[in-house]
C-alpha cells in the first residue's frame, strides 16, 4: 500500500520531556520529504540526499497514532497550504532497528499483556496466558496449554476472554496524559516507587492487592507476577538502550533518552488520509502474517517464545530432538511446513491479483464476443480502432493497481525514479550497451522484460513518466526527434558531440581507401555511410542512428544521397 | 524547328567541375541550405555546359540522357522531373530565391507540353546586347546597316561569340537595343535589317 501524503517534516518527541511542546525539536536534514506507508512499515524520504536521510520504523512498533489539528502554526515554508501543518503524533516504543535485533526478548516486551491470567475453570487454579497469545490473531485451533494444576485444556474464550481484560485493563493509562505507553514501567523501575499501591518500598499485588515486599518478583499469595523489575521489562529497558534509533544518532541531541514518539508534519495535505490509513494499517496488523508462528504442532508445546518462527528456527525450541530417521525424517516434515508458510504468504498478494485479473479476463471475454457479433455483420476498420482502443484501456487497468487517481503523480514520479535508476545503472549499463542513446519504446520492452511480466508499465504512463525526467533532475533526458521517434539519452548528450562524433568519423572515411574501386575521388569526398553502418559503429539501434545522421544532414554537416543501395549519407561538400 | 542544340560541336571535351562525381550532387538534398547550394552548382554547370556546346535552348528530354545530367561513370542521373526543378529555380529571379533568371521556359512554337525546352541564358539577352554594341563601336559601324545573317553567319563576325548564334536570340538581343534605343530594326520576318546607333 502506498500514500500520496507528502510530509514536509518529520519532527520527533523526546520522552525526557513532556507533550507540552517544551522539548519539541526538529531534526535537521528531516525537513522535507515524502511520508510513505506500507502495510509494514511507515518510512520517510527525503526529497533530497534520500540515501542518507530517510528512516522507517516498523508498524509492529507503533502503539497508536494520534492525529492533531495543526496547533502550531509553522508555515516557514513558501507554501500557501492554509495552515494545515498538521501532526500525525505515531506513539511508538521501538523506532525501527536493525532488524536482527528485533527479535527475541525485544518481541515480548512490545504491547502484548504480560500479566494476564486466565483462571482454570476446573481447578480455578490461575494460568498466565502464553505469551505467543495473541487475542487478535488466535482462533479456537490456536494451540493452548493446558492448565498447570490439573492438566485440563481450557476452553479457548476463557483464555480470549483473560487476554483482552489484560489488554484493556493496560490500556487506559495510556492516552494523552502526560504518561507515556512504557512509562509505567519506566517509573517503577527508576526505583521512586510511588506506584499505583502508594506504599514506599512495598508493592501490591495487581490481582489480590496483598503487598509485597518490594524485592519479591511474584506475589506471595496468588503467584501473580508484579510488575517491579519483572525480568521481562528489564530486557526490554536494556534492549532499549541497546538499539537506539537510527537517526537519533545523526541529531545533534545526545542519545541519552528514549524515543517514545514520532511526529510527522504535513505541509501539503494529505495528514488526514495518511492518518486514516495508517490507522487501518494498525488494525489489519498485516505484519503479524510475516512473523506469526507457523500452526504449532502438538510436540511444540505452549513453551514456545513468541518470536518469528521462521527466522528463529527449531534450535531455540525445548523440544527434544529426535534422532536417527525419525530426526531426518521430522526435520524434513519441518522444512517443507516452513515452505509452505512461506509460499503461502507469498501467493497472498498474487491471490488479490488474480481476483482482479479475473475480471479483467472476463471483460475481455465480453468484449471478443461483442466483436465477434460484429464480424458476423462484416467487420469494419471502426469496429477494429474500439476494440483496440478497449485493449489499451485494458492495459492501463492492470497496471494502476491500488492506486487511487490521486496518488496517480506520484506513481509517475517513482515510475520516473525507478527508470533513471534502471538506466544509469552501471552493472547493467543499459544506455551504454545502446551507445549512450536508446529509443524509448525500446528501454519500453527491455524494462518491462526485467519486470518479468509482473507491475508491467503501460505505453502511455511510461511516457510520462519519462517526461519527468527533466522536471525531477534526473540524469537522463527525453528527446524527440523530428521524425517523432523518442529517445532516451544522458542529460550530457548533446548534437554537438554526435556531429563531432560523425565528424571525426568521416574524415576517417577520407584517409582509407574503400575496399572496392570507386568511381569517385575517395581522397576528396571520402566515402558513403548507411544509417546500419552507423549504428554498427556507434551501437546505435538502427532507428536512433537515422535519426542522427538526419539531424546531421539538418545542420549541414551530412547531405544525403539516394539511390539503389538505399539512402546513404556524405559529408557534406554541396556547400563551399 | 530548330534544331534545339546548335550545331557547334565540342572542339575540346568539355571540363565537368568536381562535385559532378560527387554522388549526392544528383539526389535532391531536403536542407534548404544544402539545396541553395546544390541548385547554384547546377546552374552554373549548366551554363557553362551550354555555353561550351553553344546551346541557347535546352531540350530536358533530351538533355537527361546526354552527360550533362547522365553521369555514366558514377551511374548516377538527374531525372527529368528534377532537372526541370532545377531549370525552375534558374528562371526564378535572385531575389525570389532562384537563380538570377538564367533560364527561361519556352512555351510557345512547336512545344505544347510547358516546361520542356527553356532558353538557357549563359548569357541573357542584355548581355548580348551590350556585346553587339561593343563590337558595332569597336569596328566603327554605327550607322551602318546590316542584315541579321551577316551578324550571325557573316565572315567579319567569325571571330565573335555570337557568330552562329540562335536566330531567335539575335532577335531578342536586338530588341533589347531597339529599346534601349540604340538601334532599329526592320524589314520583313527572315530578312531583318539592323541600324546601330
Amino acid at each position: 500500500m502506498r500514500l500520496d501524503a507528502a510530509v514536509d517534516d518529520l519532527e520527533r518527541w523526546w520522552s525526557g520531556t513532556q507533550v507540552d511542546s517544551q522539548g519539541k525539536y526538529k531534526i535537521p536534514d528531516y525537513q522535507n520529504g515524502h511520508a510513505y506507508l506500507t502495510s509494514h512499515r511507515v518510512c520517510y524520504v527525503a526529497a533530497e540526499e534520500p540515501r542518507k536521510f530517510s528512516v522507517g520504523i516498523d508498524l509492529k512498533e507503533i502503539d497508536r497514532a494520534e492525529y492533531q489539528k495543526g496547533k502550531n502554526d509553522k508555515s516557514r515554508s513558501a507554501t500557501a497550504s492554509p495552515a494545515v501543518s498538521q501532526q500525525t503524533s505515531l506513539l511508538s516504543v521501538h523506532p525501527s532497528s536493525p532488524r536482527p535485533q528485533s527479535v527475541g526478548p525485544q518481541q515480548s516486551s512490545s504491547p502484548k499483556p504480560v500479566n494476564a491470567t486466565w483462571i482454570c475453570p476446573i481447578c480455578s487454579f490461575s494460568n498466565p496466558v502464553p505469551s505467543n497469545f495473541d487475542p487478535a490473531t488466535a482462533t479456537a485451533a490456536t494451540h493452548l496449554p493446558p492448565c498447570l494444576a490439573c492438566g485440563i485444556k481450557p476452553p479457548f474464550t476463557t483464555v480470549l476472554k483473560a487476554a483482552i481484560s489484560a489488554a484493556t485493563s493496560r490500556d487506559p493509562p495510556l492516552p494523552n496524559t502526560a504518561t507515556l505507553p512504557t512509562e509505567n514501567d519506566n517509573t517503577h523501575k527508576n526505583g521512586s516507587l510511588s506506584g499505583p499501591s502508594g506504599l514506599a518500598g512495598s508493592v501490591s499485588c495487581p490481582r489480590c492487592t496483598f503487598v509485597n515486599h518490594p524485592s519479591l518478583m511474584e506475589c506471595e499469595i496468588c503467584g501473580a507476577p508484579l510488575k517491579v523489575g519483572g525480568p521481562s521489562i528489564q530486557g526490554d529497558d536494556t534492549s532499549r538502550v541497546d538499539s537506539p534509533a537510527p537517526f537519533f544518532a545523526q541529531s545533534r541531541i545526545t542519545n541519552s533518552e528514549v524515543t517514545d514518539s514520532i511526529k510527522l508534519s504535513f505541509r501539503e495535505g494529505g495528514e488526514k488520509t495518511f492518518h486514516e490509513r495508517l490507522k487501518g494499517a494498525l488494525i489489519q496488523r498485516k505484519w503479524l502474517l510475516q512473523n506469526a508462528p507457523p500452526v504449532p504442532p502438538p510436540s511444540q508445546a505452549g513453551a514456545l517464545p513468541s518470536g518469528p518462527a521462521i527466522a528463529e528456527p527449531q534450535p531455540a525450541t525445548p523440544r527434544a530432538t529426535a534422532v536417527g530417521i525419525a530426526g531426518l525424517e521430522q526435520r524434513g516434515l519441518e522444512t517443507r511446513m516452513n515452505n509452505q508458510l512461506v509460499i503461502g504468504n507469498a501467493f497472498e498478494d498474487l491471490e488479490a491479483l488474480m481476483a482482479s485479473a479475473k475480471q479483467i479476463v472476463a471483460l475481455a471475454e465480453t468484449l471478443a464476443r461483442e466483436s465477434g457479433m460484429t464480424t458476423n455483420g462484416g467487420a469494419s476498420a471502426e469496429t477494429n480502432a474500439v476494440l483496440s482502443e478497449s485493449a489499451a484501456a485494458l492495459g492501463m487497468v492492470t497496471t494502476k493497481d491500488m492506486l487511487s487517481s490521486g496518488s496517480e503523480n506520484l506513481y509517475l514520479s517513482e515510475l520516473s525514479r525507478d527508470l533513471a535508476e534502471y538506466l544509469t545503472d552501471d552493472r547493467k549499463g543499459v544506455l551504454q550497451r545502446e551507445g549512450g542513446i536508446m529509443s524509448l519504446i525500446d528501454l519500453w520492452a527491455v524494462f518491462n522484460r526485467s519486470r518479468n511480466g509482473v507491475e508491467l508499465i503501460s505505453p502511455s504512463d511510461f511516457q510520462r513518466a519519462a517526461e519527468l525526467w527533466e522536471k525531477l533532475k534526473l540524469p537522463v533526458r527525453l528527446r524527440r526527434f523530428k521524425s517523432g521517434l523518442l529517445v532516451v539519452q544522458r542529460y550530457d548528450w548533446s548534437d554537438e558531440k554526435t556531429v563531432r562524433q560523425l565528424q571525426e568519423w568521416m574524415e576517417e572515411l577520407r584517409c582509407v581507401p574503400p575496399d572496392e574501386a570507386v568511381p569517385w575521388d575517395w581522397t576528396a569526398f571520402g566515402r558513403a555511410v548507411t544509417a546500419q553502418e552507423a549504428a554498427q559503429r556507434f551501437k546505435w539501434s538502427v532507428g536512433v542512428a537515422a535519426e542522427e545522421l538526419e539531424m546531421a544532414e539538418d545542420r549541414g554537416i551530412l547531405c544525403r544521397e539516394e539511390g539503389i543501395e538505399g539512402l546513404r549519407f556524405w559529408s557534406n561538400y554541396l556547400v563551399a | 524547328m530548330v534544331s534545339t542544340t546548335a550545331a557547334t560541336a565540342a572542339t575540346t571535351s568539355f571540363v565537368f567541375p568536381s562535385t559532378y562525381n560527387f554522388p549526392p550532387f544528383f539526389t535532391p538534398q531536403p536542407n534548404s541550405t544544402t539545396r541553395h547550394s546544390q541548385l547554384q552548382k547546377w546552374s552554373s554547370l549548366i551554363q557553362s555546359w551550354c555555353r561550351h556546346h553553344r546551346t541557347y535552348r535546352l531540350s530536358l528530354v533530351d538533355a537527361v540522357d546526354s552527360p550533362l545530367f547522365h553521369n555514366t561513370a558514377l551511374r548516377k542521373r538527374l531525372a527529368l522531373a528534377e532537372a526541370r526543378a532545377v531549370v525552375d529555380w534558374m528562371t526564378k529571379k535572385e531575389e525570389e530565391g532562384g537563380g538570377g533568371q538564367r533560364a527561361e521556359w519556352i512555351e510557345a512554337g512547336g512545344n505544347t507540353a510547358p516546361k520542356i525546352v527553356a532558353w538557357i541564358w549563359w548569357r541573357r539577352p542584355e548581355e548580348w546586347a551590350d556585346v553587339l554594341v561593343d563590337w558595332v563601336d569597336a569596328t566603327g559601324q554605327k550607322g551602318v546597316v546590316l542584315t541579321v545573317f551577316e551578324l550571325l553567319q557573316g565572315e567579319a563576325t567569325v571571330s565573335q561569340e555570337f557568330h552562329g548564334m540562335d536566330n531567335d536570340v539575335m532577335m531578342k538581343s536586338l530588341n533589347v537595343l531597339v529599346k534601349r534605343g540604340k538601334a532599329s530594326v526592320f524589314g520583313n520576318e527572315g530578312e531583318e535589317g539592323v541600324k546601330f546607333f
